[in-house]
């Protein structure tokens, strides 16, 4: 077996890809094997300029295979790779471990960042093979456990190295942070909003997508980051997840296990947001993986982009296709969608005049409405604080986003327990069967429930919420049955309930 | 002149005008293990153009075949390339040369 290998992502998985490489006599003539793409095709004058850099002049047939060959690669990805074969066959540089390649010259010969160097390391640690990383990837490869790994700053740097004239700097293992991460806004900090807060608790609680409605200025946005706060820190999987997902992109890493969060403009495309495109990407929806995916000006996105949600939202993952073959990457968000109460966006605000005509509402509803909708269990409405409302706020603004954290976790907790053996982990998880099995209602409960749908029409799915957003409730008092009042909190949080208008 | 030249640098001067039925190859000499084909251009001072320029598609194409039956008809398997020295005069008189290695571009 040939000891140099690179390798070319599918999906977040790297895929190993053997370097060979023949020099025959003739005149100098580089061909490359393997369905390269484009840019492989770039990668040889790369190569060929970074090895001359350190004194390597190329010349006769050169024939470099990359196998296997039925697997499209990424030509930057693999620079490194391709320089160290052709060395070891015309440079006096022996690789005596199976070893993975990674990193991107340039025509200097110094070694550019790549993306995917965790997923590389994950495929290193698996095959037992030394890796060798641009020195601008080692901060993300020091927190996989396990690997042994070289940082490489030039190819002359590492083909020295290989011939045993320097020692390159080995990555040191890095343990990820234990401590909590700081909540950034902390929940202590947003004065007033304290029925938003408790919805966020409950979203947090429960992993129940919401939605915020409130005026231009009412902190929609800053609500919104603060929900990331109050949810547990990340686990050892999860902060690997989110490592992988992150590397895959080319985005730094970090040892925090802070949450993601992404806010989405409504111009982002299908593929911005669920991934895709020539060399395959995750979207945002995959970066906010096991974090808050934010969407505000939520009526305003596509109906196109609107429906490729759908899926993901009810999976927790993403398929993405393309002619090669399909991937799929983790999904896992915990959406808050935002948008004004009405295009103006001052309806029902206490100064502000709405001027909407009852034709551009209707548009405005129509457009809220629809297949996605299903998947958000909380509607809530902020209100605009008022200047002197704010004033008389001052100095008191509650809780910490600790102290919120910690009933979030204790919730959490008693739904993993109830749940596990079902293979779901939270309330808004739960499948239509297990719902009517597992929820029992007393009497009392049951009569209040029929007296309110009485009042409201709720359709099927909506009763369903309805019982899912209760559960979670339930859950945060630590109480085993759900009771009158958590059913009542719930309701208030129900479709329509935070467009005022709509009721109409 | 680019004979003296090539001697002065170290190469080994093989042949020089040597005409196939594709064409002329005026200079052939090895450099060290290689063999070089020398393409050389002379003009007078005062000309613009980069010397590689001059050298087209056609007048390439036509170099490598020459080079390539003259390396099979003595079954040589061993590395060459084609270079190209463009000699400036200036009233006749050597003004400079210049050497550009490999000429070919190598990439298909
Ligand atoms: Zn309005």
């Amino acid at each position: 077996m040939n000891s140099v290998s690179g390798m070319t992502l599918k999906g977040v998985k790297a895929v190993a890809v053997e370097v060979e490489v023949e020099i025959t006599g003739g005149l100098f003539n580089i061909s490359v094997v393997g369905l390269p793409d484009a840019a492989v095709r770039e990668a040889r004058e790369r190569v060929r300029a970074a090895l001359r850099s350190v004194g390597i002049t190329l010349r006769g047939r050169v024939a470099i295979n990359l196998a296997p060959a039925d697997i499209p690669k990424e030509g930057a990805l693999l620079d490194l790779a391709i320089a160290v074969g052709i060395a070891s066959v015309q440079g006096g540089v022996r690789v005596k471990k199976p070893s993975l390649f990674i990193g991107e010259l340039a025509l200097d010969g110094r070694l550019r960042k790549v993306r995917g160097a965790v997923p590389a390391a994950f495929l290193a640690v698996e095959k037992g093979w030394d890796l060798y990383i641009p020195e601008e990837n080692a901060a993300e490869v020091s927190l996989v456990e396990g690997v042994s790994a070289w940082k490489v700053r030039s190819l002359g740097e590492l083909f020295a190295h290989l011939r045993n004239e320097i020692e390159l700097p080995a990555v040191e293992h890095c343990e990820a942070d234990y401590a909590p991460p700081q909540a950034d806004p902390d929940f202590a900090d947003i004065k007033g909003q304290s029925v938003a807060k408790r919805a966020l608790e409950i979203a947090a609680a429960g992993h129940h997508n919401i939605l915020l409605v409130g005026s231009p200025g009412s902190g929609k946005t800053l609500l919104a980051r603060a929900l990331k706060g109050i949810l547990p820190p990340l686990s050892d999987k999860e902060l690997m997840e989110v490592l992988l997902l992150r590397s895959t992109v080319g985005d730094s890493a970090s040892s925090v296990r802070e949450r993601p969060f992404r806010s989405v403009h409504h111009t982002a495309s299908a593929v911005a947001l669920c991934g895709g495109g020539t060399t395959l990407r995750p979207g945002e929806i995959s970066l906010a993986s096991r974090g808050v995916l934010f969407l505000d000006e939520f009526p305003e996105f596509t109906r196109d982009v609107l429906e490729a949600l759908r899926q993901p939202l009810e999976d927790g993952q993403i398929t993405v296709s393309r002619a090669s073959g399909s991937v799929v990457y983790p999904a896992k968000v915990l959406m808050v969608a935002a948008c004004n109460p009405c295009p103006c966006g001052y309806s029902g605000d206490p100064v502000e005049r709405c001027t909407c005509s009852p034709s551009a509402l209707e548009r405005y509803r129509r457009r809220l409405s629809g297949p996605i909708l299903d998947r958000i269990d909380l509607h809530l409405s902020i209100p605009r604080l008022l200047p002197e409302e704010l004033v008389s706020l001052e100095g008191k603004c509650g809780e910490s986003s600790a102290e919120v954290a910690e009933r979030v976790r204790r919730a959490r907790e008693i739904q993993t327990k109830r749940w596990s053996r079902y293979g779901i982990g939270s309330n808004s998880e739960i499948p239509e069967k297990l719902l009517r099995r597992n929820i029992t209602l007393s009497p009392e409960v049951k009569g209040f429930l029929l007296q309110a749908l009485n009042r409201v029409r709720l359709s099927g799915r909506g009763l369903s919420r309805i019982l899912k957003v209760s559960r979670t409730i339930a859950d945060l008092d630590a109480a085993e049955d759900i009771r009158l009042e958590h059913i009542a909190e719930a309701l208030s949080y129900r479709e329509g309930e935070a467009l005022s208008w709509m009721k109409s | 002149m680019a004979t003296k030249y090539l001697t002065k640098i170290g190469y080994r001067i093989i042949a020089r005008n040597v005409s196939c039925r594709h064409g002329e190859i005026d200079i052939i000499a090895s450099d060290g293990d290689e063999i070089v084909f020398v393409e050389v251009r002379t003009r007078s001072k005062g000309w613009m153009m980069p010397p590689e320029c001059t050298v087209g598609p056609e007048k390439m194409k036509k170099l490598k075949r020459a080079a390539r039956i003259w390396t099979e008809k003595r079954n040589y398997t061993g590395f060459w390339r084609i270079d190209l020295i463009a000699v400036t005069l200036d009233d006749d008189e050597l003004s400079s040369i210049e050497h550009i290695k490999e000429i070919t571009e190598g990439i298909e």
